[in-house]
């Protein structure tokens, strides 16, 4: 009786849910439909090339909104509060786990970025020295924080949350190694006085595509022409961010204050190798076959599927 | 008679003499100046707002006149006025008997004496069934008992008391009228008794004083030719009705 | 049926409605399971991750209950202090308001600094959220005593702290309780925040299923701080009813 139910209300959405695709192309041709790309930080170089691509000359109306500490990005894209979203390459493995059809269209950095900040004063040599002693703070969730337990174990660390781009804790305690992005904090780390060595969470083997323009499987269906048109666009506002940033860091410095000018010059020029390549933003089904095992070795995703489900090269 | 037959020594004497209130620009007591005998039963009768209730707060030393003198004799013993609200003011989380017992542990008294002197002024009020339960308990008329009591408790020389019994119905209000005079008459205190009701202050008193509407100065002072005892036969017989007649010339007057 | 067990099931009815409600939809696929799973799919985590979970909660009920009687305690403190003058009130309100309005997760590094990861830090969350509404109320509960019971004591010479223990605080006590009853959710709360940052308990295991995209177990935990917070708003019910029951019209029949 219960699953009669069921299945009446779910072809009651099925054939609703068909109109209204129709009901939005035809609403789409009269007007200019605005796009939301939503952003997974503040305004800062990692960002650089979706803010100086020309969305305009490809036919699109864009709007970029800023995000901060835990904004839902791949959920955003499932639930259509947004048509783009700037995830992560592991984050998109395991949202198609639980059922949210989102696909990876373009890599901005193609490698990670992510690694551990400590103090150079400590000496270490290799991720396994931050992990015998100290504090470490990292977001425990994240697949490459499980690999480091997993390699390395916890037991001589005391682990804590990350607390996000702060660095107060960092500065005041010489023992406190933290998570961060290569380019950005140990920059600004430097800036305020104190010497720091990284080491890149990649010298594991975790290197998963990062800062990854994704959209809803839905909308690639309904409309592989706005997808194709946003990766084009795109391509070319990192070439041309690449090239010359400065114009598109003094805009990104308005909207975001909180960094200084000098230190949107450095980042950009620090993270230049991390995004160049032949074809930029292009992805290759082996990368992708790989994060998926590591994935499931780890036990967050439940099973590996067939890598073109995961991404396009448009 | 004009003072209880307890004696003149029970009770104080008050004199006021240009007494002035104000509350900012209004001047609420203009130049009042009223003697007050031992023992007696004086109701002070007005209008609404004619300034008797900031009045009685001047006498309890609630509130310091602004101008003139306020003269009690004798004033060599402390705590000697008690206070009985238009609402009986119970505090709602003690019992009766603790209400009573409020005054006497505020001031100090002997604790040894506490239960006894309680139980004496709640007997004396009819009280000692309900002496347990609460406030929130009783109804209107056993409530102002309560407060009664209290006032009693501390056996005052000076009872104020300020319109009390005005919320309760008929034949309470004139029950607890015959209970006042007859402990007046028992226990022999100085009572000021301010009303808006005629009736009630020439049952109650043995001298009336009539306030104008403004400024609160005295237009009547009198004496009311009646009985020591009275009872509420008293309400329907001519004697009280004449009384009530010179009272109320004076209150009707404009002004 | 008796009158507590009609309550119970008149209370649980929105519940179990709700419940299948979205049980149903989310089976239907009108309500996408990544974004709110089923209830199903809840208990069963619930049930699996039993043991996490209920280690956390017992670690965010440690950190919301201590933090909630530290601000029960300083609050009535403080709000007496308050009342003792208009002047001290007129000096020193302002800064009690900022307890009420500092964001949390801005002064949160700073927590850290000082209270370290841990404990303290939950605790002081959980003190810093919850201990307003506590002040505000008390003050006002103190303040507005019936002015005739204030002349009462006046007239029989008590001084103004025996006019504070005998009157004002025991007339204050149903505007306390009720000032109690919000704080005890607000410092569940500060607690769970707390946790973002200083790592254990319910809120920790929030943040961590968050950024594995379990929101089976986000909502999971969510549904745990929930009890608590229900836990402790009927703890300070129960308080109520037997401190005022023989005498305030709120908790007689």
């Amino acid at each position: 009786m219960a699953s009669r139910i069921i299945e009446t209300v779910s072809l009651a959405r099925r054939s609703f849910l068909k109109i209204i695709p129709v009901a939005g192309m035809l609403a789409a041709c009269g007007t200019a439909k605005k796009i939301r790309l939503a952003l997974n930080w503040k305004p800062d170089p990692e960002f650089g090339g979706f803010y100086a691509a020309d969305y305009a000359k490809h036919g699109l109306d864009v709007e970029l909104l800023p995000g901060g500490a835990g904004t839902p990005t791949v959920q955003m894209i499932g639930a259509g509060s947004a048509e783009f979203g700037i995830v992560s390459a592991d984050e998109i493995l395991l949202a198609r786990d639980q059922g949210n059809d989102v696909v990876a269209l373009f890599a901005a950095f193609q490698n990670n970025p992510q690694g551990i900040m400590v103090h150079a004063s400590r000496k270490l040599e290799s991720i396994g020295d931050v992990l015998k002693s100290g504090t470490l703070a990292i977001q425990s969730g994240l697949p490459y924080a499980r690999l480091l337990r997993k390699q390395f174990g916890f037991d001589h660390v005391k682990v804590v949350p990350s607390p996000g781009g702060d660095l107060t804790a960092f500065l005041n305690d010489e023992n406190f190694a933290q998570q961060c992005f290569v380019t950005a904090e140990p920059l600004l780390a430097r800036r305020r006085g104190v010497d720091v060595k990284v080491f890149p969470v990649s010298d594991i083997g975790y290197n998963p595509y990062t800062t990854v323009l994704a959209t809803s499987g839905d909308l690639l269906r309904r409309n592989p022409d706005m997808a194709r048109n946003m990766v084009t666009a795109v391509r070319e506002g990192w070439r041309s961010y690449l090239d010359n940033p400065a114009p598109t860091n003094q805009r990104m410095h308005a909207l975001n204050p909180t960094m200084d000018a000098a230190s949107f010059a450095e980042i950009a020029e620090a993270q230049k190798p991390l995004v160049e390549a032949n074809v930029l933003g292009a992805m290759t089904k082996e990368r992708w076959n790989t994060l998926a095992a590591q994935l499931r070795d780890l036990g967050d995703i439940k099973q590996a599927a067939p890598a073109e489900q995961y991404f396009r090269s448009l | 008679m004009i003072e209880s037959p307890a004696g003149a020594d029970r009770g104080v004497a008050l004199r006021l003499k240009n007494v002035r209130r104000t509350f900012g620009d209004l001047v609420v007591i203009d130049d009042l100046t009223l003697d007050v005998v031992a023992s007696e039963f004086l109701a002070i009768l007005g209008p609404s707002g004619c300034g008797k209730s900031t009045l009685l707060r001047v006498v309890a030393r609630l509130n310091e006149p602004d101008g003139g003198t306020l003269n009690i004799t004798p004033a060599d013993s402390k705590f000697q006025t008690a206070y009985v609200f238009q609402d009986a003011h119970l505090l709602p989380w003690l019992t009766v008997r603790e209400n009573v017992a409020l005054p006497l542990e505020l001031t100090g008294a002997d604790r040894t004496e506490h239960h006894a002197r309680v139980s004496r002024v709640l007997s004396e009020v009819g009280l000692t069934e309900a002496e347990t339960r609460y406030p929130s308990q009783l109804s209107g008329g056993m409530r102002m008992r309560a407060s009664l009591a209290r006032a009693l408790v501390t056996e005052p020389r000076l009872l104020l008391l300020d319109e009390p019994f005005g919320a309760l119905d008929e034949i309470t209000r004139f029950r607890l009228d015959v209970r006042l005079r007859e402990l007046w008459i028992e226990r022999g205190m100085t009572v000021i008794f301010v009303t808006h009701s005629i009736t009630e202050a020439a049952f109650l008193a043995n001298r009336a004083v009539v306030l104008t509407r403004r400024g609160c100065h005295i237009r009547l002072d009198r004496r009311l030719a009646l009985p020591q005892v009275r009872d509420n036969e008293l309400r329907l017989s001519r004697q009280l009705a004449d009384e009530m007649h010179a009272l109320l010339g004076a209150m009707e007057e404009e002004g | 049926m008796n009158k507590s067990s009609r309550k119970a099931i008149l209370a649980a009815m929105p519940f179990l409605v709700v419940t299948i409600a979205l049980e149903a939809l989310v089976r239907a696929g009108w309500i996408k399971a990544f974004l709110v799973p089923p209830p199903s799919g809840i208990f069963i985590t619930i049930v699996r991750d039993w043991r996490e979970l209920f280690e956390a909660l017992a670690m965010t009920s440690e950190g919301a209950v201590l933090g909630f009687v530290l601000s029960t305690l300083a609050g009535i403190a403080i709000a007496v202090f308050l009342s003792s003058s208009r002047a001290i009130q007129e000096a020193f309100y302002p800064y009690a308001v900022f307890f009420q309005t500092v964001p949390i997760i801005a002064i949160a590094p700073l927590l850290v600094i000082w209270f370290g990861y841990g404990m303290r830090t939950v605790v002081a969350s959980a003190f810093i959220v919850s201990i307003f509404p506590v002040i505000a109320n008390t003050l006002s509960g103190i303040l507005s005593t019936d002015p005739a019971l204030c002349d009462l004591f006046r007239l029989y010479g008590a001084s103004r702290s025996v006019t504070l223990w005998k009157l004002r605080f025991p007339a204050a006590l149903p505007q306390i309780l009720t000032g109690l009853r919000v704080a005890g959710g607000l410092a569940v709360i500060g607690a769970i925040v707390g946790e973002f940052i200083g790592g254990q308990g319910l809120g920790s295991v929030i943040d961590i299923a968050r950024t594995q995209q379990r929101t089976d177990k986000v909502f999971a935990a969510v549904l745990l701080a929930s009890v608590l917070g229900l836990a402790l708003f009927g703890a300070i019910n129960v308080v109520s009813r037997v401190v005022l029951r023989r005498w305030h019209v709120s908790e007689q029949a």
